[in-house]
């Protein structure tokens, strides 16, 4: 034991055993995991270096800020203690000398394993972490108040500068903190859209291949009429004839989205319903909603899972799309898709301005897509590569 | 655009192998390009697929044309394309006159009035030779010209005009400016045909009697006399074949897509005879961005009302040119001063002196506008901007009468309250697809925010807008952002007068007696020098009230590719000098291109 | 095959119906109507009031109901209420502008998609498989009006103004002003310049699903046991991909047609506005704007005639393409 703990330590001595205690994510970069070691070092890093620099605005956030404010001092600190958490648990099951001790975290999960071991998707679920995470931090992070205007003479459709470091946009606003501020709106509005539409989705799904007859017959039938009516034009009917809200929108997006997931979990928990434990709960006089919740479900949802991650992205880019139109959310609140339909009258002259968070919407929801992606193979065992 | 019938490719015969279903799939689209193919005869083609009344007016206009020798001379020929954001919803129906660019297409293209404006907006001979009213001014007789000619040949003549008078001021054909003739005697009683060139109207005596004929363009009564009022609104003269008697005749019409107008060229000489241009072509191109596009990849030669930002960088583009002209356009906030917080006009004073509107101005505006006081836009004769001296931006001044007012900031608070703790709330509706209003609430609540009034800006789509702020009996708005076109002739009985206050325009919602005598009598006072006080003493009354905060008078802006030459705008319009637009042959390319 | 034709028309019934009392209802619950666009100081309160009677909008809600349904099943679609118009000769000008402008998108999308599916099924998990995949989510992921502009500043602002190309595609229209005066083939030429940005915008958003879906069915035949024999034949091994794996790869492929009409058809909404095109999606926008309910209704008959066709279609070439699927097996 204590040859090991000098291996680990390693040629630094006294100095490199305190540095790998702090931190211990050293210690997996040492051990040839760069991966996540520079991850596990990357991230409390950062944080560090926001508490650091935002150290002004710590104190007031937790004495007397908003519910944001406050959440983002949270994250912070959770952040910073979990990353460390994660990664005193990896340094402790590196393989010891000549052991044959397990190589890194192994979830036992073998969905979880197969997924962790795509490289792509792993990527794509961090840059989600990532984009969530300075969602939440935004408070902390944004220079400046989003909504507060410059001069709308000499401040607005400034080029990127160090005052700005995105420029600013057609009153003079901060890019950079409508940018922050703006992923929060993109990202909850992908969030609450899908929960919205796997709720009902699998309800409905579920109902319908449960129950089978008549029953599925209808419910069916009600779905394939959303799905055959083009969703733009039905979003743009509710949005327009009713004031578009964030929470609108948001909801609108999922019942649109909603008989996709319908199809998948009734397909699902029509092929889950005739196995043997739940003909075999159904034959003990189970009530068919306990059947229903208690084993078909839970077997038909891994698919949900997926359809699910895919959601996030789509009502993303459906929400950009309903900005273009004139339906986003109400201003000054910044949502990406607002910022880059706005910013697309300049696109000749101040052309980041649409640039900007037009690559932020891409890069989420291809993250998305790339993890919603590498979960489907993960769980297709013909598809694993 | 029609299609020919769906024809099986020769592959049938080689059986329903894999490689002709796959042909099949391939060939769907190009069948489908060679199928609305516009091959053939142009004047043929356009008859396709039009309703009868189209399939028998237009070969005469064709035949009549036909027989009439084109002008020649060096400026004579070429293509101009005008490229627009919105389409021509109204197309050449005068009797359903009501969005702007319809209206200048008929006035200036295909249509003629009875008088037009020259530069310095007096009022001159066009279809009407001369006129001339009775003592009392309760009549006015026009003298018209002999010489002009509907597009199919047949003479224009006092019967036509009769025939607009009537089927306008007939309530079936719901003629929306109906207003224009409010003071004329009903029906018969209103016109008399004194022969086929000589017409006279009864009214009771009132301002500006002119304005009413420069605006509203004489229509066909020998195309039209059959048709029932209730449906001229959809006849199909105004959208498929419309035919006038202006200096360009109608050629075709693609739906979505463009309007196309050759030269008349037997418009009367006298008039400035036949324009220089063989074709104008009207483009609609919805997405401003796209039709920036258009215009430095020289898709249109004119590309109607820009925005300002993108103004500046037509400026800079070579080859194009930036036109600026007054406009008849202001753009305001009403308040509704039905609502406790905004009945008193301290209030309403201090929301005005809040509001930087010069910066805004020159920062979204580009500085291309004047900022405005009261409804009377600079193009008009009575136009005083120090009537009522100017609200100027003061925001101490503005928090000084918020607090006169009853409405305090605590300390440390950010909204001010009144005695009761009543927030200074005020929520700001304005409609989707309009970046001038938009920009105007978020500049605002951002303003305003400094002095401690808080401003909701919501956005609703326009028909949804309308249902809320006209609604007599809702008046679901505090404020509300909006901006139109007035007529030449001003008149804000609609939005102030206490008479109207139950009607859909009143936003507002004040009464003021004052300001009821002076709209009444800017109506009925004909001569101009004894109007001046009153138009003067109405401006300062609408600075004092504040019904509305007016923010701008927009000057209108027009990117040209330089190609194009005789260009001239003002405040009649972009296209009061089409007749004289010419291309210089080197620049005209080959033949119809644009 | 006749019966089960006729049963899914029969089922199409009551969902095109559905669709249609769906629309009717929004536009009903909708604040507003046609007349919102005349509204204006100026305009006599009296004169609105007529021409909501001329355009019939004085009766109840439900009378107008049944008569637009009656009116309908005889196969007329009333007067347009804001483009003073028949709604016949409204659709008639727009929807063989939407058909042609999807017909060539799917036909790209599907034509693209299934090539590099395949490309990337042949080289599974190299580096081309890992590339195509990205490159076609990153389309995936773009908003679409996004896209469509940025396509325009470089191949037609960039493209004529700064490369100088001969054959930059234009920004907006169907075709050139002086399209009536070229010959034959400059004509179709002109209509593809016109074409190709609008389609492409429109297919590179489709392209990602069908390259996946194709790559996965690709995958899943190559890894049976005839084409192994077929391998083992000495059967070159393109000739193996393309003849024989590519067409049983296909069916499940072709099913997607019927899932993604209903996504162009929301695509060309954009599409339509951005590239000046004009067509049913964006008709159907406008319409909702200007409250002109028979053109929203007809449209969205339209749109659901069309999604029902086109899944029938799919099916059937899913059954054409696949000979292990009869069609009974898949009717519900």
């Amino acid at each position: 034991m204590r040859e090991d703990r000098r291996r680990l330590a390693g040629p630094g001595g006294a100095l490199g055993r305190a540095a790998v205690r702090l931190v211990p994510a050293l210690a997996l970069l040492r051990e040839g995991r760069v991966w996540s070691g520079l991850l596990l070092l990357a991230v409390p890093a950062g944080l560090l270096a926001v508490a650091v620099l935002r150290f002004d605005r710590l104190v007031p956030f937790v004495v007397s800020g908003a519910m944001d404010q406050r959440l983002a001092v949270l994250t912070l600190v959770v952040g910073l203690v979990s990353s460390w958490w994660m990664a005193e648990r990896g340094r402790r099951r590196l393989p010891l000398e000549g052991g044959a001790g397990p190589v890194g975290p192994r979830p036992r999960d073998p969905l979880l394993r197969a997924f962790l071991g795509m490289p792509t998707g792993v990527a794509a679920l961090v840059v989600i972490v990532l984009f969530y995470l300075t969602a939440l931090l935004t408070p902390l992070l944004a220079p400046f108040d989003p909504a507060m205007q410059g001069d709308l003479v000499t401040g607005r459709l400034l080029p990127p500068s160090r005052d700005h470091l995105l420029g600013t946009d057609q009153f003079g606003r901060d890019q950079l903190s409508r940018l922050l501020y703006g992923a929060r709106i993109s990202l909850v509005i992908g969030l609450v859209a899908v929960t919205v539409a796997v709720t009902l989705g699998t309800v409905v799904g579920a109902v319908a291949g449960y129950a089978g007859g008549w029953i599925d017959a209808v419910l069916m039938r009600v779905v394939d009429m959303v799905i055959s009516f083009p969703r733009l034009v039905l979003l743009i009917a509710i949005v327009a004839l009713f004031q578009p809200s964030i929470l609108l929108i948001m909801v609108i997006l999922g019942l649109t989205q909603w008989p996709h997931i319908a199809r998948i979990v009734r397909g699902e928990v029509m092929s889950v319903r005739e196995r043997e434990f739940v003909v075999a709960g159904r034959v003990l006089g189970f009530r068919p909603s306990r059947v229903l919740v208690r084993h078909v479900l839970p077997n038909s949802l891994a698919p949900v899972v997926v359809a699910a991650t895919l959601g996030v992205g789509d009502a993303i880019v459906v929400e950009a799309i309903l900005s273009f139109l004139g339906l986003g959310v109400r201003p000054p609140t910044p949502s990406w898709g607002v910022m880059v339909a706005e910013g697309r009258a300049h696109m000749l002259g101040a052309w980041w301005l649409a640039a900007v968070p037009g690559m932020a919407i891409v890069a989420v929801v291809l993250a998305f897509n790339l993890a919603g992606d590498a979960l489907r193979d993960a769980m297709d065992p013909r598809r694993r590569t | 655009m029609t299609e020919t019938p769906y024809r099986k490719p020769g592959c049938r015969a080689a059986g329903p192998g894999r490689t002709c279903r796959m042909a099949m799939l391939l060939l769907f689209p190009v069948l489908l390009l060679g199928g609305c193919g516009d091959g053939g005869d142009p004047a043929v083609r356009a008859l396709q697929g039009l309703p009868e009344f189209c399939r028998e007016v237009l070969p005469r206009v064709q035949a009549h044309q036909a027989t009439l020798t084109q002008p020649s001379g060096e400026r004579f020929g070429g293509t101009a394309v005008v490229g627009a954001v919105g389409e021509m919803a109204d197309g050449i129906n005068a009797f359903s006159l009501a969005d702007y660019t319809s209206a200048q297409h008929q006035t200036f293209l295909n249509l003629m009035t009875l008088v037009r404006l020259d530069e310095s907006l007096g009022f001159q001979p066009y279809l009407a030779r001369s006129w001339e009213f009775s003592p009392d001014g309760s009549e006015v007789t026009f003298h018209l010209r002999d010489d002009v000619r509907w597009h199919d040949g047949e003479p224009t003549t006092a019967h036509d005009v009769a025939f607009t008078f009537l089927r306008a001021t007939d309530p079936g054909t719901a003629f929306p400016n109906a207003a224009f003739w409010s003071r004329y005697r009903e029906g018969d009683e209103g016109v008399e045909v004194l022969d086929d060139h000589t017409i006279r109207f009864r009214f009771q005596p009132h301002a500006e009697v002119l304005d009413t004929w420069r605006a509203m363009p004489i229509m066909p009564r020998h195309l039209l006399e059959d048709v029932a009022p209730a449906d001229l609104r959809s006849h199909p003269f105004g959208i498929r074949c419309p035919v006038g008697n202006g200096p360009f005749v109608f050629q075709e019409r693609r739906p979505g897509q463009s309007w196309s107008f050759v030269r008349n060229p037997e418009f009367p000489e006298a008039l400035g005879g036949p324009p220089y241009l063989d074709r104008y072509i009207f483009r609609v191109i919805p997405e401003q961005s796209t039709l920036l596009a258009e215009l430095l990849t020289g898709g249109v030669d004119l590309y109607v009302a820009p925005t300002p930002d993108q103004a500046l960088r037509i400026q800079e583009e070579e080859g194009l040119r930036l036109l600026d002209f007054d406009f008849r356009s202001y753009v305001f906030v009403a308040w509704n001063s039905r609502r406790p917080q905004l009945a008193d006009p301290r209030v309403r004073r201090a929301l005005t002196m809040g509001i930087n509107r010069q910066e805004i101005l020159d920062g979204l505006l580009m500085g291309f506008g004047t900022v405005a006081d009261a409804g009377v836009p600079p193009f008009h004769w009575a136009h005083d901007p120090e009537a009522g001296g100017r609200v100027a931006y003061d925001p101490e001044g503005a928090a000084a009468l918020l607090d006169e007012a009853g409405w305090r900031l605590e300390d440390g608070g950010s909204v001010r309250t009144d005695a009761q703790g009543n927030r200074l709330e005020i929520s700001v509706k304005y409609n989707t697809g309009n970046q001038q209003r938009q920009d105007v609430a978020e500049v605002m609540q951002a303003q305003l925010s400094r002095i401690g009034v808080a401003i909701r800006p919501e956005v609703l789509e326009w028909a949804t807008l309308v249902e809320q702020i006209n609604d007599p009996v809702r008046r679901d708005f505090d404020g509300v952002v909006l901006g139109w076109v007035t007529e030449f002739r001003v008149d804000d009985r609609d939005l102030f007068h206490s008479s109207g206050v139950d009607q859909p325009f009143h936003w507002s919602g004040i009464q003021d007696p004052e300001l009821d005598l002076l709209l009444d009598s800017l109506q009925v006072v004909m001569d101009r020098e004894a109007a001046r006080p009153l138009w003067q003493r109405y401006q300062e009354r609408a600075v004092e009230l504040q019904p509305l905060t007016y923010f701008f008078y927009p000057r209108r802006l027009a990117g040209v590719n330089e190609r194009v030459e005789g260009v001239r705008m003002d405040v009649r319009g972009e296209w009061v000098t089409v007749a004289e637009w010419w291309i210089p042959e080197a620049a005209r390319g080959s033949p119809g291109e644009g | 095959m006749a019966v089960f034709l006729l049963r899914r028309l029969l089922l199409a019934i009551p969902m095109v119906l559905g669709v249609a009392t769906l629309v009717f209802l929004v536009l009903e619950v909708a604040p507003g109507d046609a007349t919102a666009r005349y509204a204006a100081p100026g305009v006599a309160p009296e004169a609105l009031e007529q021409m909501r009677r001329n355009m019939g909008l004085d009766r109840p809600a439900g009378e107008r109901y049944l008569r637009w349904m009656g009116a309908m099943l005889r196969g007329d679609f009333g007067v347009s209420l804001s483009r003073n118009e028949p709604v016949r000769e409204v659709l008639a000008q727009t929807l063989p502008n939407t058909l042609l402008l999807s017909a060539t998108a799917l036909i790209l999308a599907f034509g693209g998609g299934i090539l590099l599916g395949t490309l990337q099924a042949v080289r599974a998990g190299g580096v081309v498989d890992r590339g195509i995949s990205i490159t076609t989510l990153l389309f995936y992921s773009m908003p679409s009006f996004w896209l469509a502009l940025m396509l325009i500043l470089v191949f037609s602002v960039q493209a004529r103004n700064v490369w100088d190309w001969p054959f930059w595609f234009p920004a907006s229209g169907m075709v050139s002003l002086d399209h009536g005066f070229l010959g034959s083939r400059e004509q179709i030429l002109d209509r593809i310049r016109h074409l190709t940005l609008p389609s492409v915008s429109l297919a590179l958003v489709l392209a990602a699903g069908i390259a996946r879906y194709m790559r996965a069915s690709l995958l899943e035949v190559l890894s049976l046991d005839w084409v192994r024999t077929a391998r083992a034949k000495g059967i070159p091994e393109w000739r193996v991909v393309v003849e024989h794996a590519m067409r049983n790869a296909l069916g499940p492929v072709a099913t997607l047609f019927g899932l993604y009409l209903p996504v162009l058809f929301s695509g060309t909404v954009v599409i339509e506005t951005v590239f000046a095109w004009p067509g049913m999606g964006k008709l159907m926008v406008d319409s909702i704007f200007q409250r002109d309910t028979p053109v929203v209704l007809a449209a969205a008959f339209l749109f659901a005639l069309l999604v029902i066709v086109g899944n029938l279609v799919a099916d059937l070439l899913h059954a054409l393409l696949d000979p292990r699927i009869r069609p009974a097996a898949r009717a519900r």
